[in-house]
């Protein structure tokens, strides 16, 4: 009996990067702009989309979105029922999207019929981190609700993504959250990064993010 | 807790290399894994010896190697391992900005993740 070590150099996200690296090749070529959103469980996710997706759509920009979730549609239809073309994606037990399940999304999806693409990632600040989609922004969205130490806990996810959003902010008061203090935390793991401030309710800091994201 | 199908990537990656290389036992798999992936060392190696039973890789050891990430300044065109800081709970957090200038950086390595060999009986 004897044992040797052999060279692997096998990469596991190999397969993944692959898909993403093709999802992106394929947005690139029908011209459509894509946003992977990825944040917290409530942070308003789905409210951003829908509120950008007005505007944009008023702008006369064509939209189109994937919602994920781990079981139901209740996001797509929020979207459908103002008129943005969706995908469901329900992944089961995942928690995350990755770049296969876009890749047979998109399959469904008359890519020259829209100029944007939402990407709505499963509510979670860890795992969707872990696996690129072949978007051309990640943006992660949290919100006071969760308290004012999010940065603090998810330092990664922020500091790997484009451009983070802090949403809800017309409740800061009343949860008793302290703005400044969130900002703070994410000047000392990225001075310039991106950071902004929305509130769906009235409307501040959303043609902000927009124009960050290039919208 | 995409530990479980990490995992079964891992799992199903080394099988492949065992039978490429006729083995006829595993006796360890070497991971190597960037500081700025999410995963989780104890749960990945738990998820890895629930999916190694009744495989070549049966009690086999998943030894993990976790990898500081590594930047270049997109300003002044410094380079190395990422910076940290330490928050008040004396936890270590990496930073996103150039160490040297504060200037924004390119992040080179630290996502990876990747068998580099194993320690197999032929």
């Amino acid at each position: 009996m004897f044992f040797h070590i052999i060279g692997v150099e096998a990469d596991i996200f190999k397969a993944n990067k692959e898909l993403a690296e093709r999802n992106r090749m394929l947005f690139k070529k029908h011209n459509v702009k894509t946003i992977d959103v990825m944040g917290a469980i409530g942070s308003g996710k789905t409210a951003l989309i829908e509120t950008m997706s007005h505007l944009l759509k008023k702008r006369g920009i064509r939209v189109g979105a994937i919602t994920g979730d781990v079981a139901g549609d209740d996001d797509a239809k929020r979207l459908e029922s103002i008129g943005v073309p969706v995908e469901n994606i329900n992944t089961g037990k995942e928690c995350h999207l990755d770049a296969h399940l876009i890749h047979h999304a998109i399959e469904h999806f008359d890519l020259d019929a829209i100029d944007v693409l939402f990407i709505e990632n499963v509510g979670n600040l860890v795992c969707p981190a872990d696996f690129q989609l072949g978007t051309d922004i990640r943006c992660v969205v949290v919100s006071v609700t969760e308290g004012d130490d999010m940065v603090r806990k998810h330092p990664v996810i922020f500091g790997t993504s484009d451009v983070a959003v802090v949403n809800k902010i017309d409740l800061a008061d009343a949860m008793g959250v302290d703005l400044k203090r969130i900002e703070e935390d994410f000047r000392k793991i990225k001075p310039n990064g991106i950071l902004i401030e929305t509130s769906v309710k009235t409307g501040e800091g959303i043609e902000k993010l927009m124009d960050a994201m290039g919208l | 807790m995409h530990e479980f199908s990490t995992a079964q990537g891992i799992v199903e990656t080394a099988i492949h290399y065992a039978k490429k290389n006729k083995a006829k036992k595993v006796k360890k798999v070497f991971l190597e894994i960037g500081e700025l992936t999410f995963l989780n060392v104890e749960q990945l190696k738990f998820s890895y010896d629930i999916l190694s039973k009744d495989t070549i890789l049966d009690n086999s050891e998943l030894v993990v190697e976790v990898k500081s990430a590594t930047y270049k300044c997109m300003k002044c065109g410094a380079s190395g391992k990422l910076g940290k800081i330490e928050n008040e709970d004396h936890f270590s957090i990496p930073v996103f900005h150039c160490p040297k200038c504060g200037g924004e950086i390119e992040i080179l390595s630290g996502r990876q993740c990747f068998i580099k060999n194993m320690e197999i009986e032929v």
